[in-house]
């Protein structure tokens, strides 16, 4: 069975899309473009790939730029 | 050959060009997601003849709202599906002088001609990112936003609309490997034409050097050629197929 996916898990895909190095940990304040280097194109594949794992676009309610604020869009964690 | 197949998502299958360019993504041995408000008894033999290989989704793309929630929700193209195509040929062409222009009837027709073509690119687009195998845009254009009939200048202004956004898209998307191309068909047999008499397809037809009308399979094969590897290298353009206008 696949793990459910954390945000992390898919910030780590762009990177992998990206030919990045995967980051082993998110804190809340990291800056998704200038931190992680994503562009608007990341941000927008960002978008889906959250969108399709937990059912939400995470821009439907305006700009986000930090993880912690993407984080506060998805919905709780499943214990 | 299931390693080459496609899903192809293309509108207006039930008649004309659409149910041609369905036919011809068929023969290639790619799967058509089709969508028209109406099944027809043309394209229920496709879907017989080639059993899993067509799906048809009933629903009226004036409705651009609808375009995300039900073409391409999980009942249809999905984010589940990965697509490979998008043919955009569903279109209806409201034909009048300018000085008669009425808004509700200009309205109605960017509807389906532009509005829903562009909320389907926006979902298309997504479907590809979530993929990540690159895709193909297709768009039919026409030879009425290059050269100018009398009455059609309404419904011309929505294929140069089309041919703007394509070119954008294109532009915007090509690092991605998604590609945006128009064909643009000049006259062709089909219900939209039909209204014409003989004396106005003799003048359309003289227009042409090939004076002859361009034929459906001719721009179904244009269709397909821009869906497949061997446009790989091609974007943002605008093909031709119209016998020749001069
Ligand atoms: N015929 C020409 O001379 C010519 C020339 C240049 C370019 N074109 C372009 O070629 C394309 C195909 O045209 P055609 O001649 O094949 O037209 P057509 O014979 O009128 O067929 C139009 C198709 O679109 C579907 N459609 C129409 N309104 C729709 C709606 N509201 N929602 C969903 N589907 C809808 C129709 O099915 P339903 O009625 O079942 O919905 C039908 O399958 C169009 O983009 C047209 O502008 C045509």
């Amino acid at each position: 069975m696949k793990p459910a996916p954390t945000l992390l898990s898919v910030v780590n895909q762009v990177l992998a899309n990206k030919r990045r190095p995967a980051i082993a940990a998110l804190p809340p304040e990291t800056r998704l473009r200038e931190e992680l280097g994503f562009d608007s194109l990341d941000m927008a594949e960002l978008t889906v790939r959250l969108e399709e794992a937990f059912g939400v676009d995470i821009f439907a309610a305006g700009v986000v730029r930090t993880a912690g604020e993407v984080e506060a869009r998805l919905p709780a964690a499943q214990p | 050959m299931r390693l080459m197949s496609k899903n192809i998502l293309i509108t207006g299958v039930s008649r004309g060009l659409g149910l041609a360019i369905a036919r011809a993504v068929v023969a290639a041995g790619w799967t058509v997601y089709g969508v028209s408000r109406a099944t027809s008894p043309e394209f229920a033999a496709l879907a017989a003849a080639a059993p899993g290989r067509v799906k048809f989704c009933a629903f009226d793309l004036a409705d651009a709202d609808g375009v995300e929630k039900v073409v391409f929700g999980p009942e249809f193209a999905g984010l589940q599906v990965p697509l490979d195509g998008f043919v955009n040929n569903a279109a209806t062409a409201y034909d009048d002088l300018v000085s008669n222009l009425n808004l509700a009837r200009l309205q109605a027709m960017y509807a389906l001609n532009v509005f829903a073509p562009m909320m389907a690119t926006r979902q298309f687009v997504r479907n590809a990112l979530l993929h990540g195998k690159g895709a193909s845009i297709v768009h039919v254009s026409s030879i009425s936003a290059h050269t100018g009939y009398k009455g059609l200048a309404m419904y011309a202004s929505t294929k140069g609309a089309l041919e703007a956004f394509s070119k954008n898209t294109a532009r915007e998307w090509g690092a991605r490997g998604i590609r945006s191309n128009c064909v643009v068909a000049g006259f062709m047999e089909t219900a939209m034409s039909g209204a014409l008499d003989e004396e106005q397809r003799q003048r359309i037809h003289a227009r042409t050097a090939l004076k002859a009308p361009a034929s459906l399979e001719s721009v179904a094969a244009t269709v397909v050629f821009l869906l497949g590897e061997g446009a790989a290298s091609i974007t943002g353009q605008n093909l031709f197929v119209d016998s020749g206008t001069i």
